[in-house]
């Protein structure tokens, strides 16, 4: 459903993102890993065209855009695709928790307001934010914020939704209630693509996990193969890292 | 010499031009509403770099701050109908609504532009990725927000707005400050009516500063 072949992107002289190509099916979970300043967040933002990336294709179900050949409407098409769910939440700021999940059925699907306003509280009920529909983002704590902009990405009736660290932003008690929503969705076989440093999470709920380095795909394949088999050096690296920093926080956290 | 203010002559004056002030008023917000409506397009053309459109943007704006308010209302009411027939049959009152709009416009841009300037840039990206225009951003998410950090300058702009309005006297339009100059011509008062129409002035000034402040304390509880 999503091909994404050769994407390149520069920023002026810097490669970020070296000849990206893979597939993700209907319904599949793709975790993408990886050390910081790899391109995986530049790659997740240009699948939404948040970044224009330099060459290559994108094709998500029935929208496809081919680099620099790319026209206004092409790029409109690709974002009802998808959705985004952000690191830093970007809630809409002037409006309430219930607002900002129907907005997209308003403005884009021309939902009539009182139709979109129940169904986007039907939405805000599956996070567990029923009861926070009139509060404003800043009313919010940072992991009920993250859910609704899970709730938001639901809303928006793309194909997949994509998740930028959806949970680096948060403090460690708001972490778990984020997680659940999105094991949750997993479990609904919502087709997503998740960039995360939660290596358990990937190890549960995911399809595919794509380890990248560089700008680079290094490694794809299962959990399976990539955390307890993995063929290259810098994937056996980055997982041997992870797995000690995952016992030194779980070491401390018994203290 | 000996001071003498005929502070008798100035309570008889006041309510004589108070009747005057409706023409302010009318013009300020006349002025104020329309200044409004082109400034916000001018910020929004200016922020998309609408391509041409946008260095039109710049340079009325550059035009109308770059020079005085008096020589903008002289050449549009006494020196453009020689060259544009149709608006020989303009009143001085429209003429200076339209004059008084047109130089607010330009500064409103500017703040109307630096306020969505500061609004993350994330908004954006946010509206983007659920699918909506840039337009829709705008107008649904982007300038509601922008609107409350640009409100007490507007606000500010509506107060100096007032009181530019005694320029209008200079078309001949009989507000409040051409009733002053008449007053005064006619009774050799001067001192006495003009700093009748000065205390006027400053008491409607005072009045709409407590307006901007409750309307100040209301944004802010928003959200």
């Amino acid at each position: 459903m999503i091909t994404v072949q050769n994407l390149s992107k520069n920023f002026a002289q810097n490669q970020v993102l070296k000849d990206i190509s893979f597939e993700v099916e209907v319904g599949q979970i793709v975790v993408i890993i990886g050390p910081s300043g790899t391109g995986k967040s530049t790659l997740l933002r240009c699948l939404n065209y948040l970044e224009s990336p330099t060459s290559g294709s994108i094709e998500i179900g029935t929208a496809k855009v081919d680099a620099g050949t790319a026209t206004n409407k092409q790029i409109s098409s690709l974002r009802k695709q998808s959705s985004f769910v952000f690191q830093n939440y970007s809630l809409f700021a002037n409006k309430n928790a219930l607002q900002n999940v129907a907005e997209s059925l308003i403005t884009v699907w021309k939902e009539p307001k009182n139709s979109a306003l129940a169904h986007a509280q039907t939405i805000l009920k599956q996070v567990g934010l029923a009861d926070k529909a009139d509060q404003y983002p800043s009313q919010l704590s940072g992991g009920q914020q993250q859910r609704v902009g899970i709730a938001r990405a639901m809303a928006s009736k793309g194909e997949v939704i994509l998740f930028d660290e959806p949970t680096s932003a948060l403090d460690p008690e708001w972490v778990e209630e984020v997680l659940v929503v999105m094991k949750e969705l997993a479990r609904q076989k919502q087709t997503m693509i998740v960039v995360t440093h939660e290596m358990q999470f990937a190890k549960e709920a995911a399809d595919k996990v794509i380890f990248m380095e560089g700008g680079h795909i290094v490694e794809m394949g299962t959990p399976k193969q990539i955390f307890d088999n993995p063929q290259h050096h810098r994937t056996k690296a980055f997982v041997a890292r992870a797995a000690k920093n995952a016992v030194t926080s779980f070491d401390s956290s018994m203290l | 010499m000996q001071i003498s203010l005929d502070v008798q002559y100035i309570a008889e004056l006041l309510p004589i031009l108070f009747k005057y002030l409706g023409v302010t008023m009318e013009m300020a917000l006349w002025g104020f509403f329309f200044a409004l409506i082109l400034a916000v397009v001018l910020a929004v053309v200016k922020v998309f770099k609408v391509p041409l459109v946008h260095h039109a943007a710049s340079l009325f704006i550059s035009f109308f701050r770059g020079t005085p308010l008096l020589v903008q209302l002289f050449l549009l009411y006494y020196g453009l109908p020689h060259y544009i027939p149709a608006l020989a049959g303009m009143d001085a009152f429209t003429a200076a609504v339209i004059g008084l709009s047109l130089h607010f416009a330009a500064y409103m841009a500017e703040s109307i532009r630096a306020a969505i300037l500061g609004i993350d840039k994330s908004q954006m990206e946010a509206c983007l990725s659920i699918g909506m225009t840039r337009l829709q951003a705008m107008y649904r998410i982007i300038l509601p927000q922008a609107s409350r950090v640009a409100t007490p300058s507007l606000m500010n702009y509506f107060i100096d707005m007032i009181k530019s309005t005694s320029l209008a006297f200079t078309l001949g339009v009989a507000e409040i400050m051409a009733k002053a100059q008449m007053e005064a011509a006619s009774s050799f008062k001067f001192f006495e009516s003009f700093l009748a129409v000065a205390l006027i002035y400053w008491a409607v000034v005072v009045f709409f500063t407590r307006i901007q402040h409750i309307i100040e304390t209301r944004l802010n509880k928003a959200y």
